[in-house]
């Protein structure tokens, strides 16, 4: 096992220098300058000069990408170009309600697109199942656009459940009053193809031998369905809940910005509005950073959760 | 209970305290109000909630060149001079100063004297101790703006203005450090209260930027003991400090403790106005003892939070306004009815299609410049085809109103009565086109006059605004037969390219600094070219004028320069002026006394809020 996740660790550096130049290249390529956008209204070529200068920008390519490798290896992404406030900063600031809206979020969804399609897996082919299958294939082809807008109209303002937006200073006002809005909306979203997902995850192992058996030896139906397939079908729910990980770092920007959430999300989407590569920079690569992280805790899980499977 | 429930349960357990530790952290780690600042003497009747739609950037006044920060800013520091809450056009009036400016030397020389006693509010920079507000703050505090450290966006508001202070900055930049302590000839402070600034040429109309929110005194001791996190803790010796802030999230302001003897006092000719004056006349200020800014992005968060009153005042809903709007501008009865009120204003900007009046773009001949006849042809035929009504009506939803001046509504020096001479006229830009040798091909569109391809390069960014005036502008331009080359990119090249002069033809926009006539005629000046004269117009004779009037203060004979000055731009052909926008500013029924300032973004020092309305 530690030799795997060694050998794991070590596979990290290649991506990561992939990822590395991918972002430079993009941003270099079509970021813009962003000495123009900070310049102001008027501005001369000396000021745009000294502004280039102060960014780091006026240095050749191979200068800015080192300085972009040892920023990665020391943590250290500088401040913002636009605030001029710390990168750090900025994540220890918001990464906190991003998670406040998106943890609770992905465990309701989670379990109920597990638990709803654990059923309609066991009722396959009934009116139920139809029902529901339509249902989802409906809920999955709205945009979350859509959902955002009708629930915020129709909950917040017209039956006033809700606020219609805002954020608080302790955790459980905004949990509780803030926050219980944007994860129904979140939940309703991801409701619908999760539980299409699953089902079809479900409908694999109700099939196999291991459940016929464990019926002819007249286990009931709730330990067949909620123990053995469960467990069996929990190995690609894992990997898709641990896809599902890396992005609550970057946040879920719409929700957060319908909502007045100051979470990172948001400030992905102003730091791309501002050109601000700090901030650009220190995200995708905590996002890629955070990929390959739950890519081998799903496959450490994978090995916990059945013992057949090696890790080489 | 099995084992593997009751882990299941301590890690939900654990998973929530981790969440509330981490939840729990963002205001404590946001920037927190200074602790020294004294407790807020607030009730709840009297906090104002309004909102931002895009977030601040910081409340360094030289670091930053963003509306919203700008609103802030202007609450919390003070400029010498400010303007009258009601007189239109924006009237100059003493804030910290005792009076206006002596004015001497024509022009060169403006000598401030200001009011003692004022102080900044407390702050653990000052150890302790009050801080007065000295000539000498404003003398740091206009030579930061030159700092290349700073890097201010506004740093044309003084460069090559006053005697000795480009010399400091050009020994800033070699040197990499502003002596703030050299003295200069520019700057004189005969004792504490006395400011005496010296111009390198005649200025009447310095004041203005004198009195631009963004030039307001910082204390040195405040900026050294913040370093590179001014953007997050301003101080100073306006009405507010702030008191929490999250940033892009979250701003609290609340009154401050020290501020200085201030009364209502404003003047107005306006019969509209009495009411306001009589109500509010001698009140000492501010009223309003909190302020509450909320960053909402979207319009519909904006606009749903206004009908449920989680807000006061909503200043942007331009895209909504169908919503609330007649088609004449009012406010439909079913929100008039529950009080609202809306305050509507035309924005102290212009809008203006602009034409590349150089013969060459980056070496390439430009078949709209220069300015032989048959070019000046082609661009006023231009100008004549180009339906400004559509841009109106159609882009603007009837949301703006067609400007016929460069000086905008509001603004020293503007023209009510002037009307472009330039009228929308298909038929006479065909017939002009016609006269000059732009034929039409089999194609239907136009050669040059020397048989080569016309072809016109427009630009725009890639957004959905955008893309119906690509498309207003093909279809007005293929009337008369021109054939147009839409050119699109990001915000931030099209500035690099407008400053390189390479633009052949965009619309662009400029609203006021400060209102004064000069603000919007220098962006026709020849020597602003690749700064904000993105037409790169350079005419002799409108130069000749324009140095002229920057000599004259506001008055009859600066008015004449001007209009002469825009009948040369016309004549010329290098802008099509199209329009001004509303500003439509809903009020909740208890907000007292609003009226929207040319450039005023903090209205709410001499507003109020009246606890007998139910809120």
């Amino acid at each position: 096992m530690t030799a795997y996740i060694l050998r794991r660790l070590w596979q990290f550096v290649p991506t990561l220098l992939g990822v590395v130049l991918l972002v430079f290249v993009l941003f270099n390529w079509i970021g813009g300058d962003p000495a123009y956008l900070l310049a102001g209204k008027m501005s001369n070529p000396e000021q745009i000069e000294n502004i280039r200068r102060q960014l780091g920008v006026d240095q050749p390519y191979y200068v800015q990408l080192w300085i972009f490798i040892t920023q990665i290896v020391t943590g250290d992404f500088g401040a913002s170009w636009a605030t001029n406030e710390k990168v750090s900063g900025i994540f220890a600031t918001r990464l906190g309600p991003s998670l406040t809206v998106l943890v609770p979020m992905l465990i309701i969804s989670t379990l109920l697109s597990m638990g709803l399609a654990l059923l309609v897996a066991y009722w396959r082919g009934s009116l139920t199942d139809r029902a529901i299958m339509i249902g989802c294939t409906v809920g999955q082809s709205i945009s979350i656009l859509v959902y955002i807008i009708v629930f915020q109209y129709v909950f917040a303002y017209q039956l006033g459940w809700f606020p219609v937006q805002g954020w608080g200073q302790d955790f459980f006002t905004n949990l509780l009053k803030f926050s219980a809005l944007p994860i129904v909306v979140g939940v309703a979203v991801s409701l619908a193809p999760d539980t299409r997902l699953y089902r079809t995850f479900f409908l694999d192992e109700i099939h196999q031998d291991y459940v016929r058996t464990a019926r002819a030896k007249g286990m009931s139906e709730t330990r067949v369905m909620g123990v053995h397939v469960l467990r069996n079908a929990a190995i690609p729910i894992v990997t898709n809940v641990m896809i599902q990980l890396p992005a609550l770092l970057a946040g879920a920007f719409l929700i957060e910005r319908f909502f007045s959430i100051p979470g990172i999300g948001r400030e992905v989407l102003l730091a791309v509005e501002r050109s601000d590569f700090p901030v650009i920079k220190a995200v995708t690569i905590y996002v890629a950073v955070a990929t390959l992280c739950f890519n081998l805790l799903a496959d450490i899980l994978y090995r916990a959760l059945d013992p057949r499977v090696q890790l080489k | 209970m099995t084992r593997s429930r009751i882990f299941a349960i301590l890690f939900f357990a654990a998973a929530m305290a981790a969440l509330a530790a981490c939840g729990d952290k963002a205001p404590s780690l946001a920037t927190p109000a200074t602790p020294a600042k004294p407790a807020p003497g607030n009730n709840a009747t009297k906090t104002l909630r309004i909102t931002f739609q895009t977030a601040e950037t910081g409340f360094d006044p030289v670091k930053v060149s963003d509306y919203y920060s700008g609103v802030v800013i202007a609450a919390i520091f003070d400029p010498l001079l400010t303007y009258d809450y009601l007189a239109r056009p924006a009237k100059l009036v003493p804030n910290v100063a005792v009076a206006l400016p002596h004015i001497t030397d024509n022009g060169r020389t403006y000598t401030f004297r200001l009011k003692p006693g004022i102080h900044f509010t407390p702050d653990p920079a000052f150890k302790g101790q009050k801080r007065e507000l000295t000539a000498a703050d404003y003398m740091y505090s206009i030579k930061r703006f030159l700092d290349p450290k700073n890097r201010s966006p506004y740093a044309f508001l003084f460069e090559g203005k006053i005697v000795g202070l480009d010399k400091l900055a050009d020994e800033a930049k070699k040197s990499g450090r502003f002596d703030y302590d050299a003295p200069i000839a520019g700057f004189e402070t005969p004792d504490r209260y006395t400011l005496r600034i010296r111009l390198t040429e005649t200025d009447f109309n310095f004041s203005h930027v004198l009195a631009f929110p963004l030039v307001g005194a910082v204390a040195r001791e405040a900026i050294a003991a913040y370093g590179d996190d001014t953007n997050a803790h301003p101080v100073g010796t306006g009405p507010y400090f702030l008191q929490r802030y999250v940033r892009s999230s979250k701003i609290v302001l609340d009154t401050n403790p020290d501020f200085r003897e201030m009364r209502w006092n404003a003047t107005s000719a306006d019969p509209a106005d009495q009411a306001i004056i009589t109500r509010m006349q001698g009140k000492k200020l501010p009223l309003i003892e909190r302020v509450e800014i909320s960053v909402m992005d979207e319009a519909q968060s904006r606009w749903l939070a206004f009908q449920r009153r989680e807000t006061d005042i909503e200043y942007q809903l331009e895209e909504l306004a169908p919503k609330f709007m007649t088609a004449d501008g009012k406010l439909k009865p079913e929100y008039s009815s529950q009080g609202i009120r809306m305050d509507r204003s035309v924005d102290p900007e212009i809008i203006y299609l602009f034409f590349n009046t150089q013969d060459r773009i980056g070496g390439d001949p430009n078949p709209l410049g220069g300015f032989s006849t048959e070019k000046i042809a082609l661009r006023r035929a231009m100008a004549m085809a180009y339906n400004v009504e559509d841009q109106i009506k159609i882009i603007r939803k009837g949301q703006s109103i067609r400007a016929h001046y460069p000086i905008p509504p509001g603004v020293a020096g503007h023209e009510p009565q002037f009307r472009a001479g330039v009228a929308y006229d298909p038929p006479l830009a065909n017939a002009l086109l016609d006269r000059f040798g732009y034929r039409r091909g089999a194609d239907g569109y136009r050669t040059q006059p020397d048989g080569k391809p016309l072809i016109i390069k427009y630009y725009s960014t890639p957004t959905e605004r955008d893309r119906q005036f690509d498309e207003l502008m093909k279809r007005s331009m293929d009337r008369i037969g021109v054939r147009i080359a839409i050119h699109k990119d990001r915000f931030a090249e099209l500035i690099k390219l407008a400053n390189q002069c390479r633009l052949m033809m965009k619309h662009s926009a400029w609203i006021a600094d400060y209102p004064d006539g000069d603000n919007f005629m220098q962006l026709l000046y020849g020597a602003n070219a690749g700064q904000s004269n993105s037409a790169c117009y350079k005419s002799a004779e409108f130069d000749k004028r324009y140095e002229k009037s920057r000599q004259l203060p506001d008055g009859a004979e600066r008015n004449k320069l001007y209009r002469e000055m825009t009948r040369q731009m016309e004549a010329d052909g290098a802008w099509l002026l199209t329009d001004s926008r509303y500003r439509n500013v809903l009020l909740q029924p208890y907000v007292v006394g609003y009226k929207k300032h040319p450039v005023f973004s903090h209205e709410w020092l001499y507003m109020d809020l009246d606890a007998r309305e139910a809120r």
